[in-house]
């Protein structure tokens, strides 16, 4: 036969499993006519019709079985099977709404919170660039084999500017090179100053990258040859929120860090960059010195400071490209740094393409989605009970299936089928859930970032991966939550004496069950008490007093380097800035800081003890004298720092603590440290307050007078009487003394909230978890206690039958039901302690081992197990002692 | 076993079908069935369904095509009739048919010159 006729035959067969019911008939009709034609033959030959009928049935054989085998080679018989065995299997769901519901349920939550994680991780990690064509996008990294400093702005697997030329100009695998230098923080002038980021970029950028402009021009190569005018592309949100969208903003001239810079277009609204945090402009990569004034990049040969990407080639493959580098790699290992090796790698182009980005977004993702997939690890273990109790109710009707002749296989196969139509379901309500709520998730995140922190576009689209990664999940977990109760619930031989088998089987299930049921208890315990723990740290959060007035102070910032300045002209700036700013109605106070009370401004240096060896690292901030009063620290011990110590800066003035820990049962007042060769006696000690973070009052901290050398760094601290002072009166002040400057005005209580928003976040992930741990173990109990109690009914009923009291029933059963869940939460208290002292960073000074908390949470872990327990005991002491004695 | 044995039945069956139908021209499953026995001399009993499932394979891979008629009898009964795809397969089959037994009847026949 030939294979055309193979294939033509299958199709049929393909086609006719789903003929369905019109196939069935005409079959029926074509054995009638058959019967029909032998009975005329045999009533012919003289037989009485009775008799013809008779003998044209035996002849023809067994009508069933016949019809069986022209369905089944009329069709694809597992097919056919599949498509039975899915109409019986929602038949009992239907049936069994209350298990079907949890199941689903289950199923949906589990695969649907790992398909959401999976989605965000996607979105950052897994997806090409949103760039038309992006997946022929590659990114580069370097690094070295071999001695030798680098000179590092940004990552250390960026390539310097030669090194960037090389690859432009050998490479054949690529069809276009760009470089582009992320992130620069410039002052924005000509308009309202304020700061913004801005992208150095080669000028084939938007080439390479096909990206288009909705105004004007992209970059192009005349803007980075050498005299030609400074040039700037916006992007659209820039455009928008800085110019209002002007539509003639072409040919407008703006200032960058005071230069002046010729506006040629805006990019396309959809494009906001290559990297999480969008980008606000474009100016040519040629132009390096005028954005930072004191450094040349461009010659450097060992500088790290550029991301370089290529579009491979149509056809070409990433290994190519490998090739294609490592023999530029080679030339410039001849010509770089003699000593060491250049090595070159290409990756497709993510969100998250550098070695440095993506490092941290896979362990914090793969941690993630390790907790996520023991919640779904769990939802499967509950399933699997659930269906293990399910399958002792149903072992009359395998039995008598099974005795009337159907195979086991056949059996395993409609559980099976049973399983994977309750994990479809569940996982195609999950995937759709996924879809909606980590879009949700996503925006709710972004949009309560921590104030000042950059703005981030992020967009996690579904695609097939995520699809397939739901299927994926879906199936295994059909196959994880299935597999073990189907085989075991048909194990039984009938020829056996079943008895002895099903009893050792039914410990070594029940021994499963428990430690499923013990981990469970543990995990959702370890999870509730983190919630727990941080649900309280954050109730003080809210209540706390940081020791500081923070009410009505407003904060001011700006950025003097980028605007040009140097020592005495910044010092000479800030002194007028100061007196007018002290000059404005209702304002109390004004004080300089270089690092803001409770920001995420941090600054450490090393201090050394004179006359001695010591050296040791301490937290400081350089203030005026004003800043204590301003705050309303008290100055408990000495006094503050006086005029000639403000211009010197040689002073300090400690915190209580600092004092009682560096020089314990001493006087503070006179001791001496040592910074920059200078000696700077302690001449104050103020009470301790929280100025560094939130809820620590004991780390050592130190103040410096801020005299004219610090004023490059210092930022101002503005208290009103009553209000916070109001922006325009300060920024006309500053305006008065340099319209440029771009001037940063906020609340200092809004940086409370920089302390706030991250444990409100990690308290609602891990309360979501634990509620969902919680639902999931107390499901587990209940199935394994219904289970235990299903397959005891029998020696229940005999126990009550010989007299046993309802109350000793109910305790043995409940006293074994509560065995897994009580060694599950002894587990869970040790893990919980050991992962608190995690937290401790964001309890806010609630004790990692709060004793209300590791009483409270366990002791309603407890009851709610314990009901779980109760329902289905209670179930089994209603049945009748003879009813009972008659199931087994 | 049960099952290789069925397969050379299925193969044979097939090939006597095809015959049939090619001596006998349209014939509807009875007719055929009936032919079979009555040729291979009431030797060859076996149930008359079985015949079914082999005209349905044979259906599907093109060599034959069926319609409903009216049988002699004034019976409505669906015919079968040979495809010329069906023609060239008998033709095919008998010559593989007879070149397999005239090996194996060579292959069977005791050897000459010994006995």
């Amino acid at each position: 036969m030939s294979r055309m006729r193979v294939v033509r035959a299958s199709l049929l067969r393909l086609l006719g499993t789903f003929a369905g019911s019109r196939r069935e008939r005409e079959l029926a009709e074509e054995l009638e006519s058959h019967l029909q034609l032998h009975i005329d033959d045999n009533i012919h030959a003289g037989m009485p019709p009775a008799e013809a009928r008779r003998q044209a049935l035996l002849t023809f054989g067994a009508m069933e079985a016949i019809k069986e085998q022209h369905r089944d080679r009329g069709g694809v018989p597992v097919l056919r099977h599949i498509g039975q065995d899915l109409r019986f299997a929602a038949r009992l769901l239907r049936k069994a709404p209350g298990f079907s519901v949890t199941a689903i349920a289950t199923i949906a939550l589990a695969v649907g919170v790992n398909a959401a994680i999976f989605s965000i991780l996607n979105a950052a990690a897994l997806q090409s660039l949103p760039v038309p064509e992006g997946d022929r996008l590659a990114t580069l990294a370097i690094s070295f084999d071999g001695e030798g400093r680098r000179g590092v702005h940004g990552a250390p697997s960026m390539l310097s500017y030669p090194e960037y030329e090389a690859v432009r100009d050998q490479s054949r695998a690529f069809e276009g090179t760009l470089a582009f230098s992320p992130f620069n923080a410039v002052t924005l002038g000509g308009i309202e100053p304020r700061s913004v980021l801005a992208t150095l970029a080669s000028c084939n950028y938007f080439d390479v990258l096909r990206i288009r402009t909705s105004v004007g021009r992209g970059l192009n190569r005349g803007d980075c040859a050498s005299g030609a005018p400074a040039t700037v592309v916006l992007s659209d949100r820039l455009w928008r929120t800085a110019f209002a969208a002007d539509p003639a903003v072409a040919g407008r001239t703006v200032l960058l860090n005071r230069s002046p810079f010729v506006v040629v277009g805006v990019t396309e609204a959809a494009f906001t960059g290559t990297q999480l945090v969008p980008e606000d402009l474009y100016v040519p990569v040629t132009l390096q010195q005028t954005i930072a004034r004191d450094a040349d990049w461009l010659a450097g040969a060992n500088m790290s400071w550029l991301v370089v990407m290529g579009r491979i080639k149509p056809g070409a493959s990433l290994a190519s490209v490998q090739t294609d580098l490592g023999m530029i790699a080679a030339r410039l290992t001849t010509t770089e740094t003699p000593g060491r090796t250049v090595h070159l790698t290409a990756g497709r182009s993510t969100l998250s393409t550098m070695p440095e980005i993506r490092t941290i977004v896979l362990a914090i993702g793969s941690v993630i989605l390790a907790a996520v997939a023991l919640v779904l690890l769990m939802a499967c273990a509950n399933i699997a009970n659930l269906l293990l109790a399910r399958a002792s109710a149903r072992r009359r009707e395998i039995a008598v299936r099974m005795a009337l002749g159907a195979g086991r296989g056949r059996i395993v196969q409609q559980l099976m089928t049973e399983s994977l139509l309750l994990a479809a379901i569940g996982g195609v309500g999950g995937f759709i859930a996924a879809c909606w709520t980590s879009r949700t998730v996503v925006r709710f995140l972004l949009n309560h970032l921590p104030p000042g922190a950059w703005p981030m576009v992020f967009d996690p689209r579904p695609d097939w991966r995520v699809a397939l990664y739901a299927v994926g999940l879906t199936t295994l977990t059909g196959l994880a939550f299935g597999l073990m109760p189907a085989l075991q619930s048909t194990r039984r031989d009938l020829g056996l004496d079943f008895r002895d088998v099903t009893a050792t089987d039914r410990r070594a299930s029940r021994k499963l069950q428990n430690t499923l049921v013990t981990v469970q208890v543990a995990v959702c315990l370890i999870l509730l008490l983190s919630a727990g723990l941080l649900a309280r740290g954050l109730y003080r959060a809210q209540t706390l007093d940081p020791g500081i007035s923070m009410k009505d102070v407003t904060i001011v910032s700006y950025d003097l380097a980028n605007a040009g300045y140097k020592e005495p002209t910044a010092a000479a700036l800030q002194r007028q800035v100061r007196e007018r700013l002290g000059a404005i109605p209702g304002v109390r106070a004004v004080a300089q800081s270089s690092a803001m009370p409770l920001s995420d401004q941090h600054t450490e240096t090393e201090f050394h003890f004179p006359g001695t060896d010591r050296r040791r690292h301490f937290e400081f901030s350089s203030v005026t004298p004003s800043y204590f009063d301003l705050l309303h620290i008290p100055i408990v011990r000495g006094r503050n720092f006086t005029a000639a110590e403000v211009e010197s800066e040689a002073a300090l003035i400690v915190t209580e603590s600092t004092a009682r820990r560096i020089w314990p049962g001493l006087e503070p007042l006179g001791q001496v440290l040592t910074l920059d060769r200078i000696d700077r006696p302690v001449v104050g000690v103020v009470r301790d307050a929280q100025v560094s973070r939130l809820g620590r009052t004991d780390e050592p901290y130190v103040f410096l007078p801020a005299g004219p050398d610090s004023q490059m760094r210092v930022q101002f601290l503005v208290a009103g009487i009553g209000a916070a002072p109001s922006a325009a009166p300060i920024r006309s002040v500053i305006a008065s003394l340099d319209p440029q400057l771009a001037v940063d005005i906020t609340r200092l209580e809004d940086n409370l909230e920089q302390w706030r928003a991250p444990s409100r976040l990690v308290a609602a992930l891990s309360a979501t978890l634990a509620i969902l741990a919680l639902v999931l173990a107390c499901t587990g109990v209940f199935g394994t206690v219904a289970y235990t109690v299903s397959r005891r009914v029998r020696e229940i009923g005999i126990r009550v039958a010989l007299g046993a009291a309802h109350r000793d029933v109910l305790r043995l059963i409940v006293r074994q039901g509560m065995r897994p869940v009580v060694i599950g939460m002894a587990i869970g208290l040790l893990g919980a302690a050991a992962v608190s002292t995690v937290l401790a960073n964001m309890l806010f000074g609630v004790s990692p081992h709060d004793p209300f908390s590791f009483v409270a949470l366990p002791a309603v872990l407890f009851a709610i197990a314990l009901l779980a327990c109760y329902v289905p005991a209670r179930r089994a002491l209603r049945v009748e002692p003879t009813t009972a004695l008659r199931t087994e | 076993m049960h099952d290789d044995k069925a397969e050379v039945w299925q193969g044979t069956l097939a090939l006597m079908v095809l015959k049939t139908l090619e001596t006998l021209g349209p014939l509807h499953g009875y007719g055929v069935a009936r032919r079979i026995e009555q040729t291979s001399g009431d030797r060859l009993s076996v149930n008359y369904g079985t015949i079914y499932p082999a005209l349905l394979k044979l259906e599907q891979e093109g060599y034959i095509a069926s319609d409903w008629g009216v049988s002699e009898n004034n019976r409505r009964a669906k015919f079968y009739r040979l495809t010329r795809a069906g023609r060239r397969q008998v033709e095919r089959e008998a010559r593989d048919w007879a070149r397999t037994t005239a090996i194996l009847a060579r292959f069977l026949a005791p050897e000459e010159g010994s006995s």
